[in-house]
């Protein structure tokens, strides 16, 4: 960990004033203090948000409205939360560990870093890290990345849970800086990795994210948050898929998918929700429908199985939203 | 608004913003940083006010180990990836590892030192002991404050969601079977 | 007392976080030592650059190979480094030790070892081990045997990952100095391990070395060796004046603190049409660590498993650009009997044979690979309890014949066996005049229960309770009883242990019938009985508390030795079988344990609650080994790419299921008076055989190549 600065802001406009190149937001800690002893973060100057009133969790103009500052563990147990879009609980809940889900906040979590073993390693190369330097990744060990949105500057998969449901749930995230607010669809948010694997979202320098909005969708309830790891808890996902299925008699009248573990950020599944529409459900359905999350794919030497357990992963949460056998 | 009494310094780095903030390593060891500024913080730990000047690098487990002499919670990976460390902030158990000292100020922090009511231990390290509940010991520190909070949380109520709960606490000694005897036997008391 | 259930005597300061670990040692002025690592897997340091950390705030000082401290060469083969740190400039490994940084705090130390930077001579690092990649053997090494051919082959090849050890407990070392005398707090399996090596590399009399290591935060093999920070620690504080405190990270303790070497075993098994068994041929590849100079006798668990008249087993050494590797709980056993408990199920298959019937057809009633008799074996018994108490017998035969919902369940069986004997050991047993005894040996206690053994055993022999009895472990003046290690603690200081408390008592009547102030002054010792802690001769009582009062004395001690076993008729072992359910999702193929029953023939149990623990302890490393975990190597860099714990995964809570273990507790009357054999490995032996057996009867897919990640299952 390199020497810095400690600032505690107590206002927004004190947290935007106190930001610069070379510092950085603390909110939880969860991802910043860990990569800051790993010496991947450096920032010279740390600004603690914790105080800032970006919190609360409601319901408003038709909308699920939580606070950037909201812990994990408060949003998945909230009330509104669970009853409006049971999802987002249940992919917080299998999120991490109860101790991390306690500090960790929802601003935070959207921003977290990617898992890969060679950007936490500062004696490797990675050009999410330093631009430039290469991927070792790419043939290195990679049983965890991704196959989906890779390029071949990076194939680091996107960590959170929450923000698959919530972009299969349509989330913007408002963002606030200095000139203002600005709202974003959280799919538009990420960024794939491209040439440029460093720049990971649409945040600009020295905005702090301020809010989470998810559209109420009522058939949503019908939902649910699938993650497949090879240890049963405390574990990012090898696959997972938020699902929720509106269902008319037996047939699929709208649904919305998203994996994670798969893609360089959070992978909304547009094709197979298209060629979900108007089917039987059905285990028959939902695999044919399945085959084409893949198109695109990319397997690299030990994740080539991410092709075969995405797909048997979207019939699995598919079978459970739907409530059919 | 709050800052530490070093003085800012000016460094280009590379930024994008929030917590995902990139600085290229070179640049770091080019410019060392010779002054470690120290803060004040105070907060209480197991009731008692305690006030200490630190370094912000100092974690709440530097702190309390090697600043309190409180070495009752452990180091196991220093990463958030084993919860030996886990200690109630305001009354939530949290990872001490991830948590900057500094960070604590006005809070309340009890460790596995603070539990037992004077001599008479917390019926849940009673109950470790009567169910074997460990074995090296290392972990036990964090299992217990992880498990007086499942032991008061309401919705955990099954053998899988008690696992599930404690799953952020790592045992390689694999007493996992008694810790949730134990468990059981505080919470059906 | 012997075989009840006991509350662990270092429980009560375990759950209040007051049993002090290496890293709790409270030295005023101690100054923080952090290692720096080699970030190149194979070649030399031709420069280093510690200006930068060396200005940096609060930096006592930096030594590189350019700048070391001394450190003689290493003598005794203790399964860690061949060479003491920074005595060249040769890196073996990636994350080898190239530095130390010691500092005012550990964090200015942490970072300032950030600063320094090396210049590398590199070459390209060997990693790749046969069964992955082209195939390259340096050493070649045969064992014993024969071979013949029966009617029925079976072949197959069976392959294990690096795996480690992970205790929770980082290597710890504090050092402090007064004059030319050492005092050592640190992680050990034995306290006399860390004196001699220290003795040897510091180029000091043992006796002016005093290692304390009275808590140690698991072990498993991982802690038998003494790492870098050991001698650094040490040497630094010397030259420095100050006490020192260095503790590995969790990503160095992956690097250079011993591993499990990765394994390849080719078995060949021939037999009648009726299963009986007429060779058995095991082909071992095992790596090894080039900072280190041990590998794994893979092979060997097949010599002494089944009956066969021809059993051949092969031993090939493949050297790789990596840490040492060294034992890790059942050395050998973990890994052999994975391929052969496997290859067992296969065969049983093949022939249409219950797995345990086969197992019965060639049960070894004499030792395989010598005809001698064992000491004693109830390995039958193991069979037939578990399998009742399992419900063995509604077992479908064929696989895939059993969907819970989305889940296909599938049963499997294993054996477990471990060496057994006696060393020799020394303890000391002094009673005291508060009525209270304590009982001290170099003994460790890795959570191994080994304080509440020879509290047990004392409190058992003097006829008074165990919270009267204080056992005192680790401590390099004490006593020199067994290390923590093959699991031979109890086997070898419980006799000792019995020994010295007999001999205490001795000492007791003497003092009884000699001391003028004793009531018993005078007395023919014959007819002075000492029994539940008091002394007792025609009608007058007294406890030995009262009567050290009495007589005004501080306490009287013994020490009383146990010899080593040496018995070249017999084979001696520990048995068991395990029973397992695994369930596998028919869609996204993970593997999860949801049954375990573990029957065990371990001799007498002196501690049924602390050995039950024990072998649900191994039965969860295990599982790690079966389904979760192996250790990648990076090959471009030589490094362990997911050397720490969100990324090498061990068992979390949620993995593990109930596991039922029953001890059939008959006595071993050769191994000792106690009859008490080892448990400590017993119960990881045979695991993964069982799990894969299940995953088969599961699935209809055997994996040959651990771990059974769900990958190998779609």
């Amino acid at each position: 960990m390199r020497a810095f600065d400690y600032a505690a802001a107590a206002t927004v406009d004190d947290a935007l004033k106190l930001a610069r190149p070379g510092s950085a937001f603390l909110a939880g800690g969860t991802t910043l203090v860990d990569l800051m002893k790993l010496d991947v973060l450096t920032p010279d100057r740390v600004i603690d948000v914790n105080s800032l009133p970006l919190k609360g969790i409601r319901l408003h103009a038709g909308a699920l409205r939580i606070g950037a500052l909201e812990r994990m563990s408060d949003v998945a147990a909230h009330p509104v939360v669970t009853a409006v879009h049971p999802m987002i609980s249940r992919a917080l809940l299998l999120s991490a560990s109860w101790q991390l889900r306690n500090m960790a906040s929802i601003g935070g979590n959207l921003l977290q870093r990617t898992r890969c073993d060679y950007f936490r390693d500062v004696t490797s190369a990675c050009n999410k890290r330093r631009p430039g330097s290469g991927c070792p990744a790419l043939t290195g060990v990679n049983r965890g990345h991704a196959i989906l949105g890779t390029s071949d500057s990076c194939v680091a998969t996107h960590a959170s849970d929450v923000a698959v449901a919530f972009v299969a749930l349509e989330a913007q995230v408002v963002v606030r800086g200095k000139d203002g607010d600005r709202t974003i669809p959280l799919d538009d948010f990420y960024r794939l990795p491209g040439s440029t694997p460093e720049r990971e979202n649409a945040l600009a320098p020295g905005e702090l994210v301020a809010e989470v909005v998810v559209p109420t969708l009522p058939w949503a309830r019908h939902s649910t948050y699938l993650k497949i790891r090879d240890r049963q808890s405390y574990e990012f996902a090898l696959t997972s898929v938020a699902a929720a299925v509106d269902l008319k008699r037996g047939v699929v009248q709208d649904v919305r998918l998203a994996a994670g573990g798969v893609g360089t950020k959070p992978w909304r599944l547009r094709a197979v929700e298209e060629a979900l529409k108007g089917g039987v459900a059905m285990e028959r359905t939902f695999a044919d429908a399945a085959e084409s999350a893949v198109d695109g794919a990319r397997p690299l030497a030990h994740n080539a199985f991410k092709t075969s357990l995405l797909k048997r992963s979207i019939v699995r949460a598919l079978l459970d939203a739907a409530g059919v056998r | 608004m709050t800052t530490s009494r070093r003085q800012f310094f000016g460094r280009a780095a590379a930024v994008s913003a929030g917590v995902a903030l990139t600085s290229p390593l070179e640049e770091a060891v080019a410019a060392p940083e010779n002054d470690s500024g120290v803060v004040e913080v105070a907060f209480k730990v197991n009731g008692e006010r305690r006030k200490l000047g630190v370094d912000p690098r100092v974690t709440l487990l530097d702190a309390l180990r090697e600043r309190l002499q409180l070495t009752g919670t452990k180091k196991g990976c220093d990463r958030g990836q084993c919860g030996a460390c886990t200690v109630h902030v305001d009354d939530r158990r949290v990872l001490s590892c991830l948590t900057l000292a500094v960070t604590v100020q006005g809070k309340e922090v009890t460790t596995i030192e603070g539990i037992a009511d004077g001599g008479e231990l917390h019926s849940v390290q009673r109950a470790f002991i009567e169910n074997d509940g460990f074995q090296c010991g290392f972990c036990t520190s964090g299992q217990i404050m992880s498990a007086v909070k499942v032991v008061e949380e309401r919705e955990v109520r099954t053998d899988d969601q008690i696992r599930e709960a404690m799953s952020g606490n790592i045992c390689r000694c694999g007493a996992y079977p008694n810790i949730l005897a134990a468990i059981k036997q505080v919470k059906e008391s | 007392m012997i075989g009840q259930p006991v509350d662990r005597v270092d429980g009560r300061i375990k759950v209040t976080g007051a049993a002090p670990y290496a890293a709790d040692t409270k030295v005023p002025g101690v100054a923080y030592g952090y290692l720096v690592t080699s970030t190149i897997g194979k070649g030399s340091v031709t420069a280093m650059d510690t200006a930068a950390a060396l200005a940096s705030p609060g930096v006592l000082a930096v030594y590189t190979p350019f700048n070391p401290l001394k450190l003689f060469a290493y003598v005794q083969e203790q399964n860690d480094e061949r060479f003491p740190p920074l005595q060249d400039n040769e890196v073996r490994f990636f994350g080898q030790a190239i530095g130390f940084v010691v500092a005012e705090t550990w964090e200015q130390a942490r970072d300032a070892a950030g600063l320094v930077t090396a210049t590398y001579q590199q070459q390209p690092p060997a990693t790749e081990f046969p069964g992955r990649t082209a195939r390259r053997f340096d050493e070649v090494e045969e064992v014993v045997g024969t071979q013949a051919l029966g009617d029925i082959t079976f072949t197959a090849t069976y392959t294990t990952p690096f795996q480690h050890h992970c205790a929770m407990e980082p290597h710890a070392t504090v050092a402090t100095w007064n004059g030319d005398h050492l005092t050592v707090y640190t992680v050990s399996q034995g306290a006399l391990l860390v004196q001699r090596r220290l003795s040897e590399t510091l180029g000091i009399d043992a006796a002016k070395i005093h290692v304390l290591s009275p808590h140690v935060g698991g072990g498993f093999g991982g802690k038998w060796g003494n790492w870098a920070q050991v001698p650094l620690a040490c040497a630094a504080s010397k030259a420095l004046g100050r006490p020192i405190k260095a503790v590995l990270t969790r990503e160095q303790v992956f690097a250079m603190a011993g591993h499990r070497p990765t394994t390849e075993q080719t078995l060949t098994m021939t037999c009648t049409a009726d299963g009986k068994l007429t060779s058995i041929v095991n082909d071992g590849v095992t790596s090894r660590g080039l900072g280190g100079n041990w590998s794994e006798s893979v092979a060997n668990w097949t010599l002494t498993t089944y009956a066969s008249p021809n059993i051949r087993v092969t031993k090939k050494i493949v050297p790789l650009n990596l840490g040492a590797a060294t034992v890790m709980r059942a050395p050998g056993e973990a890994n052999g009997s994975f391929a052969l408990e496997s290859a067992m199920d296969e065969l049983a298959e093949q022939l249409g044979v219950d797995p345990v019937e086969l197992r019965l057809r060639n049960y070894a009633t004499l030792v395989p690979n010598t005809g001698k008799p064992w000491s004693s074996k109830h390995l039958d018994e193991c069979y037939r309890i578990g399998a009742e108490e399992f419900g063995w017998a509604e077992r479908p035969k064929g696989v895939r014949a059993t969907v819970d919902g989305d889940w296909l369940v599938g049963t499997g069986m294993a054996t477990a066996t471990y060496g057994a004997g006696r060393g020799q050991a020394s303890v000391k047993v002094r009673l005291h005049p508060d009525g209270t005894a304590s009982v001290s040996g170099t003994a460790a206690d890795l959570g191994t229960g080994q304080y509440t053994v020879f509290a047990i055993l004392v409190a058992d022999e003097l006829g008074i309770p165990v919270s009267s009895v204080r056992p005192e472990l680790g401590d390099s003046t004490s006593p020199a009883a067994a290390n923590a290690g093959g699991s031979t603690s109890t086997g070898t200081n419980g006799p000792a242990v019995q020994v010295a408390a007999k001999a205490v008592q001795t000492e007791l009547i003497t003092l009884a019938v000699s001391n003028p102030r004793s009531p018993f002054h005078g007395k023919d010792p014959a007819t002075v009985v000492d029994r539940d802690g008091s002394i007792s001769s025609g009608g007058v009582t007294m406890s030995f508390g009262t009567l050290l009062t009495t007589c005004d004395v501080g306490g009287v001690e013994a020490v009383g030795t146990s010899p080593r076993l040496v018995d070249p008729e017999h084979g001696y072992r520990s048995f068991g079988a395990h029973f397992c359910e695994v369930r596998v999702h028919r869609l996204t193929g993970e593997p999860r344990v949801t049954r375990w029953r573990s029957v065990c023939d371990a001799g007498t149990i002196v501690n049924a609650k602390a050995a039950r623990s024990q072998i649900q302890g191994a039965v969860v490393m295990g599982i790690g080994q079966t389904l979760l975990e192996a250790t990648e190597v990076d090959h471009a860099t030589g490094r362990f790419a997911n050397a720490n714990l969100a990324s090498y995964l061990v068992p979390v809570h949620s993995d593990i299921p109930k596991i039922d273990v029953r001890f059939l507790n008959h006595p071993d009357p050769l191994v000792s008076g106690l009859g008490a054999k080892g448990i400590g490995e017993l119960g990881i032996v045979g695991v993964a055989g069982a799990i894969a057996n299940a995953v088969h009867h599961a699935t209809g897919v055997r994996v040959r190549d651990l771990p059974i990640t769900l990958d190998k299952l779609l």
